[in-house]
């Protein structure tokens, strides 16, 4: 297809729609109103929303929460694949390639099944389409009978030279989590050579995926801090950030949580991010910090589309919030099905 | 040589010849205060149409609404527009 041209139309146009469906999430109200819903009165909700078609489709072959996942994931799925027709120019660049965070998944996804054996409906039941590799395509992944054939059917796949010279010498389980690193290292790389390559809006895109990195790295941070794991950051860490790796690795020697919070608050230039920081010196479980952080991320890049309205920041702002909205209906039907209290779930929301 | 030449050519403006020039300049101006400010409006309209039809596009409701924030920078062309009017009556 020729490139789109016609200067900055397609960009308001594409930004439009993105403001115009994240009004259209759903509000902190509405997730309150929800806590006190059973399974069945979520469902019901659920439909009234965006999610009516998929709930509708799917409701004679799944009831309950098998419902419910399997709906949100085809939503979630429809939308990134119909983002991606709808974004000009560079911009549909860009956001297929930050979408490829999705092909990771799956992948990682479907080479854990086929290690657990678990039967290819159930696979399939869990992933999410919308990366590069769409439904067929994994379809064909999860029917290959071994996980070395799953790794050759990704031959010419941006995925595949890191998935086969990691597993050379076939597929273990203890190998998932090396490539799982592996492969979020290279995804970032890729998306920050690209935004460096002077492609339009790249300057942007760059000031996201920094931003974006520190946060995954924190987040690492605190994980390793939590499990008090004697392993070495660095295999976690993504390089690129604002943060150096080296430093990060330094802090992490750093027994005292006021000492550790005092060297981070002097690498970090982030304004949002030394706010959060101060508020994490006294005691919190990893979850609440996760949530914390993820809140941060997201108001920044509200900031950020502000600042840039036509440019890729609004297109990723809703992709995270859309995702998030996601993960929080999940949490809920998750949560419902488990009968854990409102206040228990309440914690897991992002809202 | 030079004052001569300039002193024969202003003594061959005649009043009629002078009347047309300004009548030429008035719709010059005219046309200047018209073009430019339809230009003004077509950028303005290109923008707002654009964000217009996005909004449209993801929620017909508001179709009424974006119409007629679409058509205000027709209030630019209208002003270009009168002082056209002005200049030539």
């Amino acid at each position: 297809m020729a490139e789109v041209r016609g200067g900055p139309v397609p960009y308001i146009y594409v930004c439009t729609r993105m403001r115009v469906r994240k009004s259209k999430l759903i509000p902190r109200e509405e997730y309150l109103r929800m806590l006190n819903m059973g399974l069945s009165e979520i469902t019901r909700f659920i439909e009234e929303t965006q999610y009516k078609k998929e709930i509708d489709e799917l409701a004679t072959v799944f009831h309950g929460i098998d419902l419910i996942e399997i709906a949100l994931s085809w939503n979630l799925a429809k939308e990134y694949q119909n983002i991606q027709k709808i974004t000009p120019g560079t911009l549909k660049d860009l956001t297929r390639a930050y979408l490829r965070r999705w092909d990771i998944q799956n992948i990682l996804t479907i080479i854990r099944g086929k290690l657990h054996n678990e039967r290819p409906g159930k696979i399939k039941e869990v992933l999410v389409p919308a990366g590069e590799l769409d439904k067929a395509f994994l379809d064909r992944m999860i029917e290959e009978p071994t996980p070395e054939r799953i790794i050759e059917s990704l031959k010419g796949k941006a995925e595949y030279p890191l998935l086969s010279r990691l597993f050379e010498g076939g597929v273990r389980e203890e190998l998932l989590p090396k490539a799982e690193n592996e492969l979020y290292k290279q995804f970032y790389a890729d998306l920050i050579a690209m935004a460096r390559s002077g492609i339009k809006g790249g300057r942007q895109f760059l000031n996201y995926i920094t931003f974006d990195i520190d946060i995954t790295n924190i987040r690492n941070m605190f994980r390793f801090r939590a499990d008090q794991s004697s392993e070495d950051i660095t295999i976690a860490i993504i390089p690129d950030g604002t943060i150096p790796p080296h430093e990060i690795k330094r802090i992490m020697q750093i027994r005292d949580q006021n000492e550790f919070i005092d060297e981070l608050v002097r690498l970090v230039r982030v304004r949002v991010l030394l706010d959060l920081l101060e508020t994490l010196r006294k005691e919190k479980s990893i979850r609440e910090i996760e949530i914390d952080l993820i809140k941060v991320q997201l108001a920044e890049m509200e900031t950020m589309s502000k600042l840039h309205p036509f440019s890729i920041h609004p297109i990723l702002a809703y992709l995270e919030m859309k995702k998030y909205e996601i993960f929080n209906l999940r949490a809920l039907a998750r949560g419902k099905e488990s009968n854990l209290s409102s206040d228990r779930i309440k914690g897991y929301l992002v809202m | 040589m030079a004052d001569a030449a300039t002193a024969v050519a202003t003594t061959e403006m005649t009043v009629e010849m002078i009347k047309a020039s300004q009548i030429g300049m008035k719709a010059l101006g005219a046309s200047i205060a018209v073009g430019s400010t339809g230009i003004a409006t077509g950028l303005a309209e290109m923008a707002i149409g654009s964000a217009a039809v996005g909004a449209t596009a993801e929620n017909k409701d508001v179709f009424g609404l974006v119409l007629l924030l679409t058509v205000i920078p027709e209030t630019i062309v209208i002003f270009g527009l009168v002082v056209a009017l002005l200049l030539l009556f």
